[in-house]
């Protein structure tokens, strides 16, 4: 077997490898959900536990480091011995890229000129640098810009609801139409494929997410990047591709150059993925080159080879050089848009957004988006589309961390499903029965709206489904004047605040559906107590005796 | 006035009937209407509480004539439970699944070419099929489960007083049968939710109707012509309905019902729940309506009980 064939036959291991790891992703995306019986897969995560970047970046803006981020330190020692397998071999968004990137075909003499290491390699370095000291001044902003936090987000908030709505809409339409030449009906295909799909693959009822048209922009524009430059996420812009090369810098296997053999061709150039530079041996980055071995399997001289590299034989790689004035700059303009964040008073915590109702577990504010890194499991986890990815709701620090918004789902009583995918416990995952205990969030009437208030008509939909063993929300019969002077006596639903534990289902299924008449807010929560307005007391208790006991003669008092 | 006028209709069509009745038409006796079933005991264990549920429900069948009266061969049967709340079956907010079960057997075996099950539940449907424990017993004794797909729904003339136009669920509507089989509980407008308002769940938009709950429901029950109910009252809920949630708030009363009036049963289970079936405004308004009597003593119920 000659050196060329068996590194082809590595190349095929290569996209093995990067097959599996997409189909494993994809399990992860799906199987992310409220399951049957029992817990959620601990595998889900996977991606996010072998992450270095938020291992280091929650271990700096939290000072914590969850032992189950630990699983990161095989990356670095991996990419420490070997180079950035990682990103060649593993990642699924950089497979991702890797097959859009095939489709771009440009004439040669473009190639050539493209397919080159150039100074804009260095981006995604400085990029590093500034989150990096934002997450030393405990901002977490790695959801922005991690790539699994921008795949998962991409994939569960935009491509997955894009394909359910299609599908549904599609099979619905088919359905209604129900087109058929004699027997043979089209939807006897149609209609078990749908139910699969729809049982198996999607959330019912379907999913759709607020803001979810912006997040799919940033990801197409992601992916669709790669026709301009090949893997242009992963060259010039990824983070965690920066981390990684940053240990890959003296790696045990190297790429070795026969110049006696060398034609010159540039197909080692041209093929290969990270734009390394592989045909001047002396002009190698080893931290740009993931490993996919097309130089060496392009070469038909045999003149590119990769060869074991003891540690303590010298060999100079070209130098990274990157500029300290940039780095310095890096870290100055992180920290300015860590100031920046901050600017608001909701930042700063001295008021609370009253639509910022937070999943149950999740931890306080601060502590939360040290944590979150945006990625959306818990949307996708949520079995009634609660959870939706902020918008301005959490400040600039917080964009697309999950919020219940009651009008489109409700948090279901007896599930915890959103702490237990949760990769990095920015939402602890609860015990059922604690979460049942646990406020959110705290409903209030609208009484120019609800129907026994303000029509004298009678309604029960907030109380009917409140979930609670001993409901939240309780009747009061009253007398009310309708029109013309005529009486009704109805009865007018009440909050007990210190039941209601904030789960929006009255809100949910309240008649109206504009604007509901019964709204939670994030006030009562149980992660803020200063966002804590009620005293617990016995709602049926009378009310106690005035402190001022001259407040008769208070010429301001009752008049 | 109305009351009166239907009761006066009833009498004398009742009267009509006794006279003209068995001897002129030859036949033996008018077929039972409505069969009570108590049992005797009222066991603790699960497994003698499910061998309850299957004798109580099948000897109520039983009594009024065989699940053969209702069913024809190769018929389509929808067995619609109340089945809306994620909650287990102890908990007294869904039927009792055994009860669903055993109705399932009963049609196959009267040779029912296909039984489906399923509700509009209020929780997340996956949830509520789940821990009603109804799907797993349905699909166990052969019935298909159903999901109720919001954009399968399809606005049909109600053509009812309120109900005009409104997005029902045309594959129960298709059924050749629909057998309505909820339980007996509280709730807090209706005061009792039972029959009529277990057909709640073959529409969607339903939230509304409680602004003038008796007149939706004369409405809906008129459009889906019951023709047989089941009421499971083997637990029943007695306060925090229809929900519930608190085993303080559960009876057992060991009893099924079954009949061919869903107005009579509907005040039967008020009764059960220490109502006057007068005190039921949807009662009221179903005899108002024409729908059946809510002296369901008048029917002669068949009296049963179970060991």
């Amino acid at each position: 077997m000659t050196y060329q064939s068996r590194v082809k036959a590595v190349r095929w291991i290569r996209r093995a490898s990067q097959a599996g790891f997409l189909v494993f992703f994809l399990w992860t995306l799906v199987a992310a959900r409220h399951p049957e019986s029992g817990e959620p897969s601990a595998l889900l995560g996977a991606f996010f536990l072998f992450d270095p970047l938020v291992m280091i970046t929650t271990a700096l803006a939290a000072h914590a480091l969850p032992l189950s981020l630990l699983f990161a330190c095989v990356t670095l020692v991996v990419t420490l011995l070997l180079g950035r397998v990682f990103c060649g071999w593993v990642c699924p968004l950089g497979t991702i890229n890797t097959m859009v990137s095939a489709l771009r075909k440009p004439p040669a003499n473009v190639l050539v000129s493209t397919e080159r290491w150039t100074p804009w390699h260095r981006t995604k370095y400085y990029i590093l640098a500034a989150l990096l000291v934002m997450a030393l001044f405990g901002s977490h902003a790695i959801g922005y810009l991690d790539p699994f936090s921008i795949l998962y987000r991409g994939t569960a908030t935009a491509v997955l609801p894009g394909a359910q709505y299609a599908v549904e809409e599609g099979a619905t339409a088919i359905y209604h139409a129900d087109p058929h030449a004699g027997p043979l009906h089209v939807t006897s295909v149609t209609e078990p494929v749908y139910r699969f799909l729809r049982q198996q693959v999607f959330i019912d009822s379907r999913q759709s997410f607020e803001g979810s048209t912006l997040i799919a922009a940033i990801f197409a524009a992601i992916v669709l990047l790669n026709l301009v430059r090949k893997r242009f996420w992963c060259r010039y812009l990824c983070p965690l591709g920066a981390l990684l090369g940053m240990f890959a810098r003296r790696p045990l296997i190297r790429l070795v150059k026969n110049a006696e053999d060398c034609r010159q061709c540039g197909l080692c150039k041209t093929n290969c993925q990270g734009a390394a530079d592989p045909d001047k041996p002396e002009e190698w980055q080893p931290s740009e080159c993931m490993l996919c071995m097309n130089c060496a399997a392009r070469c038909n001289w045999g003149a590119s080879t990769f060869e074991f590299h003891p540690p303590w034989k010298k060999q100079e790689v070209a130098p990274l050089d990157l500029s300290r004035r940039m780095l310095l700059g890096s870290g100055i303009a992180g920290v300015g848009t860590l100031l920046a964040f901050r600017l608001t008073p909701e930042a700063q915590g001295r008021v609370f957004n009253p639509g910022l109702i937070r999943p149950p577990g999740a931890r306080a504010e601060r502590d939360f988006l040290e944590r979150c890194v945006q990625c959306g499991l818990c949307m996708k986890a949520c079995p009634t589309n609660a959870l939706n990815p902020t918008f301005l709701e959490a400040g600039l620090e917080g964009i697309w961390t999950p919020r219940l918004v009651p009008m489109l789902g409700y948090c279901e009583y007896e599930c915890t499903v959103c702490g237990q995918v949760c990769p990095t416990e920015a939402i602890v995952p609860l015990p059922v029965e604690e979460k049942k205990t646990t406020k959110i969030g705290l409903a209030s009437f609208d009484v120019t709206r609800c129907l026994p208030y303000a029509y004298g008509r009678e309604c029960m939909i907030c109380e009917e489904h409140c979930p609670l063993p001993k409901k939240a929300i309780y009747f009061v019969e009253t007398t009310v004047q309708v029109r013309d002077g005529a009486t009704r006596v109805v009865k007018q639903p009440h909050v007990d605040p210190n039941l209601c534990i904030g789960c929006g289902i009255c809100e949910n299924k309240c008649v109206f559906k504009d604007n509901a008449a019964v709204r939670v807010s994030s006030a009562n929560e149980s992660r803020h107590p200063k966002n804590q307005p009620i005293l617990p007391m016995d709602e049926r208790a009378p009310a106690p005796a005035p402190a001022d006991t001259n407040a008769a003669s208070d010429p301001y008092g009752s008049g | 006035m109305q009351t009166r006028r239907g009761f006066l209709k009833w009498t004398a069509a009742a009267g009509g009937a006794l006279a003209v009745g068995p001897h002129a038409l030859g036949q033996a006796a008018e077929p039972v209407s409505m069969a009570i079933a108590r049992s005797t005991a009222s066991p603790q264990e699960a497994e003698a509480i499910q061998a309850m549920a299957i004798k109580l429900t099948t000897q109520a069948i039983d009594a009024l004539g065989g699940m053969k009266r209702f069913v024809k061969s190769g018929d389509a049967v929808w067995v619609k439970p109340n089945m809306a709340w994620d909650r287990t079956p102890e908990l007294a907010a869904n039927t009792n699944p055994d009860v669903i079960a055993t109705l399932i057997k009963l049609c196959f075996e009267a040779g029912a070419g296909k039984v489906k099950v399923g509700d509009f539940p209020c929780h997340e449907a996956k949830l509520a099929y789940k821990s009603s424990g109804i799907a797993d017993a349905a699909e166990k004794a052969g019935a298909q489960v159903v999901f109720l797909d919001e954009s399968r729904f399809r606005e049909m003339n109600v053509g009812g007083k309120i109900l005009k136009n409104w997005p029902v669920y045309p594959e129960i509507v298709e059924a050749d049968l629909v057998i309505n089989a909820p339980l007996v509980k509280t709730h807090s407008i209706a005061k009792m939710t039972l029959c009529m308002k277990n057909y709640m769940g073959v529409a969607n938009d339903r939230q509304k109707w409680h602004q003038n709950l008796p007149d939706c429901l004369c409405d809906i029950t008129k459009f889906m012509k019951p023709r047989l109910c089941v009421v499971d009252a083997i637990r029943i809920l007695t306060a925090n309905g229809p929900t519930g949630g608190n085993l303080a708030d559960v009876k057992r009363l060991d009893t099924i019902a079954a009949g061919t009036d869903i107005v009579a049963l509907d005040a039967f289970g008020a009764t059960l729940l220490g109502f006057k079936p007068e005190e039921i405004s949807s009662v009221v308004a179903g005899q108002a309506a024409g729908l059946g009597t809510m002296d369901y003593l008048s029917l002669n119920p068949k009296e049963l009980t179970v060991a």
